[in-house]
């Protein structure tokens, strides 16, 4: 289950490509370029032969003047690989091929004649041995491979296997009666990928055989290619190809390279035995179709093989493909274009001479009779094209799919070329759309009375505004007709109604004939609407993939007055918010301070200062006004002292209330104050008892 | 027996490297897994897996279902990004599904989905968990009669050429895509509920969703530029989505061809799909738009230490270094709208930060008059960034009793009347002990 799923998986993305272009186009200059991009040397070389060879095949088959020259480094390793006594059969398989290409030119000094003689006779011998020692397909396909290449490029026929017949049979003796083969003798599972590896070392050994090969043995080995090619797959767009199911067990080969495969041996078993293999030409033709259909790969081996298989089948006996392409499937009936189509072989060579036949049009999904008589293109020689000039009255805009025959002219190409019976193309046949009569109108109610009614010009610009009301209903109406004359149906013919909230509403606008028209019921609306009232704009698009003009215009807008929502009506959804305005920067804000207290000037301050001043002043001139004196001051020695420090103590602790301003905290003024007042209460009490025991003294006396 | 002892100290030995995983430091993705339905997907989107593997990615190629498939061993993400190129994947194989995709993104790996016409319901409700909604009508593609890609052999007009991108550099890249997009695939709208995606790549107000083989039988539900041909999606924990509803747009094909928009006279030799796609996938794998904030500073203005606490009407200063990751190192960031707020509830103070230009960003303010408990936050949301959310707690204080003004001229004249007293008392005190 598993696995059939994977290969179902396998043919979607090829299907997904033939399905965007089922017209299939030959090889062109985007793959000429694609091969530039993919097989770029590095350092001026390729990380192997193998990779040199594929390299230098590729731009041989595509004919690619500018390629990268990597002769210098190619010839130095090939000499290496074939002068290497370690190399294995594969390494040297490879070499030569690449050499078959790069061309050493070893072979024209006589110095180096004799080394590469005497050094190809070496390989040959090694090659030889490595056949008889042979025991898996593989071993045998790089030996034999080997070999076919040495005589390939000396000129000297005595590369020959002694025991052919042998080599054949026991190379034979991997094949699977389902026409599948296996890779050696105890693997059972056998592939298609390698039956092309097969088939191609069985054609090697024919064409290296001493003496005629037993001719039963190559009719039975053409039976298996018959059986082989039962078991071919297809796509519906006739493609076809092989694949191998087995995924586990050896690295699995994609479809590409197994089909790839077997085309190499079909076409290198073709060359080299007398008679035809017998294949339906479809085959070849399908096998053609699902190489076109891969399109440009992006990987360096799939290119090569799609190459490569391409140019075995350009070139092969069984039957050559030709490929019919069109330059474009749209053509504008209103410019008058002319249908052209090409007719080349995979490669982009011109064909044989040849007829197209435009044998049938049939209007896309109707199964009706064709619309056209089958009538020959005319070849344009000097481009190579097959021109029909006139499309057929019968023929307007829409989408087709027109059926096209090759008739070749020579009786012997019939044998030699395959075109496939007939090729099937949709053909997409544009014009302008007449637009007339457009208009949009309000409507009252029930009575359909016309309120107001305006022409629209649909080609141009319009800017109608119009008001209604949920009881009126709005009618927009047109009329569309093709280049010749008749009624036509837009796939896509919308209306839409956008909100100033920008909620849009839209509706088909549906036709009988000609006639387009879509009256809007405001009344059974409003709740779609959810009785929004206010602006609305009006948008009207026409489009459809043959109508050259599609439109898209801004009709104008329509006032709507509806009634107030009830309670329980619908909101509206919600509106995706603008990217652009829920990031950027937010707007500062800077605090705002507390007001300071509102204080007076200063100058009224100082001129209260001054003032406080006023009272002491007072005082003193007081004082003196009553004659104060200090008579009462005692004279002795003792007293004096402690009325001096009385007072002393007090004027501290007064000028400590002024540090107590002006720097000092409440705790030191405490502690100190202490201290003062300790101090204090000694000095006044002894001074104060004192002046207390002198006044008791006068009094008494 | 050998055999496998060794494969374990050889499993053992390998692990730390396996483990490497996502990091802080270095955020650009490494590791990438790349799920197929068919090999044939890595020859023919070739160059954009090409232009993954040349800025240094390990791209893990899978098939969907292949039974072998996780995301994580013993608890730890062998990837640090996926890649859905598999739109007809009903079921993955292995233990991946719904959930576990879901899981990877949110723990922030990065997700790229690519679908078109054949996507399955698997991959569509992986989109809708992401905020994008396909169309549900599954013969349905982006039609449009006006904007589409001259080709000469696709009529249908389903190949359509946008150049409605998202104005935005750090997705885009700074080099304008001149050249419009080419896209063959199917519609999304973006939930407008959801404010984390964004649409990168709109369709024409002429587009719509339908199926282009068969007659409208009644509107389609998505129409004009709601529709949404790419978007992105840059989650809470940065993890990055794209989702595109094309699997084409990446393409060889169309990465290669050249393009003209129907209507307009301008031929490009190449689409803009090359660069893209490229530039796109910078943005997705974090090798543009990643920010990281370092080095978070405060302090009084002229002085250097970070007080522990700030009394109100202090003045500050308050830095903080930002760096956007440029794939390989941490380049300075360069912008004039990076802001500051001094915030408890609510911001009493916002600011924007002036930089010098090589990745400092600075501001100083004034403390409020009010004290509390504050945090400076620097809440950095940006278009196409990585959010930077920072925030450093810092409590504020009222006036100590003797920072209060000690000398107000107001009060002079009770001073004054004081100090008067006093000296009037002193001289009393003499005066009366000693007058005679």
């Amino acid at each position: 289950m598993a696995r059939s799923l994977a290969g179902f998986l396998a043919l979607f993305p090829f299907v997904l490509i033939c399905g965007a272009a089922s017209l299939f186009q030959p090889i062109s200059d985007s793959h000429r370029s694609a091969a530039l991009e993919l097989f770029t040397p590095t350092h001026g070389s390729f990380k192997s032969l193998e990779e040199t060879y594929e390299a230098l095949r590729t731009f041989e088959v595509l004919g690619i003047e500018k390629k990268p020259d990597v002769t210098a480094t190619a010839c130095r390793s090939i000499s290496e690989t074939l002068g290497s006594l370690t190399s294995t059969p594969k390494d040297l398989f490879y070499a030569l091929k690449a050499n078959s290409i790069v061309k050493c030119k070893i072979n024209e000094k006589t110095s180096e004649f004799f080394f590469f003689f005497t050094l190809q006779k070496g390989i040959f011998t090694r090659l030889n041995a490595a056949v008889n020692g042979a025991s898996s397909l593989l071993d045998f396909y790089y030996s034999i491979g080997g070999l076919v290449l040495i005589k390939g490029q000396t000129s000297k026929a005595d590369v020959y296997l002694t025991d052919a017949e042998g080599v054949f049979r026991s190379v034979k003796a991997f094949s699977q009666s389902d026409g599948r083969w296996r890779y050696s003798s105890n693997n059972p599972e056998s592939s298609a990928f390698a039956a092309g590896i097969a088939l191609e070392t069985l054609a090697g050994i024919v064409s290296l055989a001493s003496s005629e090969m037993d001719q039963s043995l190559i009719i039975t080995l053409k039976n298996d290619v018959s059986k082989l090619f039962d078991s071919i797959e297809k796509y519906d767009v006739g493609a076809l190809y092989f694949d191998d199911k087995l995924v586990d067990g050896r690295e699995h080969q994609g479809p590409l390279s197994t089909t790839s495969s077997v085309v190499r041996g079909l076409t290198a078993l073709a060359a080299v035995t007398a008679g035809s293999v017998n294949l339906p030409g479809d085959k070849i033709l399908g096998l053609a179709k699902f190489f076109l259909g891969i399109g440009v790969p992006g990987d360096a081996e799939d290119f090569f093989n799609q190459i490569d298989s391409l140019a075995c089948l350009e070139s092969n006996r069984v039957s050559i493909p030709l490929i019919l392409s069109l330059p474009s499937t749209e053509l504008s009936l209103t410019k008058k274009d002319s249908l052209k189509v090409r007719v080349n072989t995979v490669l982009g060579s011109n064909a044989p001479p040849l007829t197209v036949k435009l044998v049938g049009a049939f209007s896309s999904g109707s199964k009706d009779a064709s619309l056209v008589e089958s009538q020959e293109l005319k070849f344009d020689a000097e481009t190579g094209v097959h021109i029909l000039s006139n499309l057929p009255k019968s023929i307007d805009v829409g989408s087709y799919t027109f059926v096209f025959e090759i008739v070749l002219h020579e009786s012997e190409h019939v044998k030699v070329y395959v075109t496939g019976s007939q090729t099937k193309v949709p053909i997409f046949v544009t014009g302008l759309i007449k637009i007339e009569s457009a208009e949009i109108t309000v409507l009252d109610g029930d009575l359909g009375s016309i309120e107001t009614q305006k022409k629209l010009d649909l080609a141009g610009h319009n800017a109608v505004s119009l008001s209604a009301n949920h009881l009126q209903k709005l009618r927009i109406s047109f009329q569309l007709t093709t280049p010749r004359g008749r009624a036509f149906r837009p796939h896509q013919a919308l209306l839409k109604l956008r909100h100033e909230s920008k909620i849009e509403h839209i509706f088909l606008v549906g036709n009988s004939g000609k006639q387009f028209e879509i009256v809007l019921n405001f009344l059974g609306l409003v709740e779609k609407f959810f009785y929004l009232s206010g602006r609305y704009d009006i948008e009207l698009t026409v489009g459809d993939a043959v109508m050259e003009n599609s439109l898209l215009r801004a009709i104008g807008h329509i006032e709507l007055d509806l009634p107030e929502p009830p309670e329980k009506a619908p909101r509206p959804p919600p509106q995706p918010v603008d990217p652009y305005s829920r990031y950027g920067p937010k707007a500062e804000i800077t605090h705002i301070f507390r007001a300071p207290e509102k204080h007076p000037p200063k100058e009224l301050s100082l001129a209260f200062l001054g003032l406080t001043i006023l009272p002491l002043l007072g005082f003193l001139v007081g004082l003196l006004r009553l004659g104060v004196n200090l008579k009462n001051f005692p004279s002795k020695a003792i007293p004096a002292t402690f009325a001096i420090l009385f007072h002393v103590g007090i004027g501290a602790v007064l000028l400590l209330y002024v540090l107590f301003w002006l720097k000092l905290d409440l705790f030191q003024t405490l502690k100190l104050l202490g201290f003062l007042g300790v101090f204090l209460v000694l000095v006044g009490h002894r001074i104060l008892s004192h002046l207390a025991a002198t006044s008791a003294k006068v009094k008494s006396a | 027996m050998k055999n496998l002892s060794f494969l374990f100290i050889f499993g053992i030995s390998f692990f730390p490297l396996l483990c490497f995983s996502f990091d802080p430091e270095t955020p650009t993705d490494r590791r990438v897994l790349v799920l197929l339905d068919d090999f044939s997907l890595k020859s023919s989107h070739s160059i954009f897996f090409n232009s993954l593997k040349s800025r240094g990615f390990d791209l893990d190629f899978k098939l969907a279902d292949d039974p072998t498939l996780s995301l994580r061993r013993y608890g730890q993400y062998l990837y640090d990004a996926l890649i859905l190129f598999s739109p007809s994947t009903e079921r993955f194989g292995g233990s991946l599904d719904l959930a576990a995709v879901l899981d990877f993104v949110d723990s922030g790996h990065d997700l790229i989905v690519a679908v078109d016409a054949s996507a399955s319901d698997l991959i569509k409700n992986i989109a809708t968990e992401c905020g994008v909604d396909f169309d549900e009508d599954s013969s349905a593609m982006v039609i449009d009669h006006k904007s589409y890609a001259i080709s000469g052999t696709e009529g249908d007009h389903t190949l359509i050429a946008s150049d409605d991108f998202i104005q935005s550099d750090v997705i885009l890249g700074k080099t304008k895509i001149k050249a419009p997009v080419i896209f063959k695939g199917i519609a999304h709208s973006v939930n407008a509920a959801n404010n984390l995606v964004l649409k990168v790549l709109s369709a024409s107000p002429s587009a719509y969703s339908a199926n282009p083989k068969s007659e409208l039988s009644s509107p389609p539900l998505l129409t004009g530029s709601a529709i949404s041909l790419v978007s992105v999606v840059q989650a809470r924990n940065n993890a990055r989505i794209m989702i595109a509803g094309s699997l084409d747009l990446f393409s060889n094909r169309l990465l290669r061809t050249a393009v003209q928009k129907a209507g307009s006279p301008d031929k490009y030799e190449k689409s803009g799909n090359e660069q893209f796609v490229t530039e796109i996938s910078k943005w997705v794998f974090h090798e543009r738009g990643h920010l990281k904030a370092v080095n978070l500073k405060h302090n009084k203005v002229g002085e250097t230490d970070e007080p522990a606490i700030y009394r109100i009407k202090d003045d500050l200063k308050f830095s903080v270094k930002i760096y956007e990751w440029s794939g390989k190192s941490w380049e300075t960031y360069v912008a004039d709208d990076v802001q500051v707020q001094f915030y408890m509830m609510s911001p009493y103070v916002l600011k924007t930060l002036s930089t010098d230009g090589k990745g400092l960003y600075h501001a100083s303010f004034k403390v409020p008059d009010v004290y509390g408990v504050f945090q400076f936050k620097v809440d950095y949301l940006r278009l196409g960034y990585t959010s930077l959310s920072l925030s450093k707690q810092i409590p504020v204080r009222p006036f100590r009793h003797n920072e209060y003004e000690r000398f107000i001229t107001t009060a002079f004249p009770y001073y004054g009347a004081s100090f008067t007293t006093m000296a009037g008392f002193f001289i009393f005190s003499i005066l009366y002990l000693y007058n005679k």
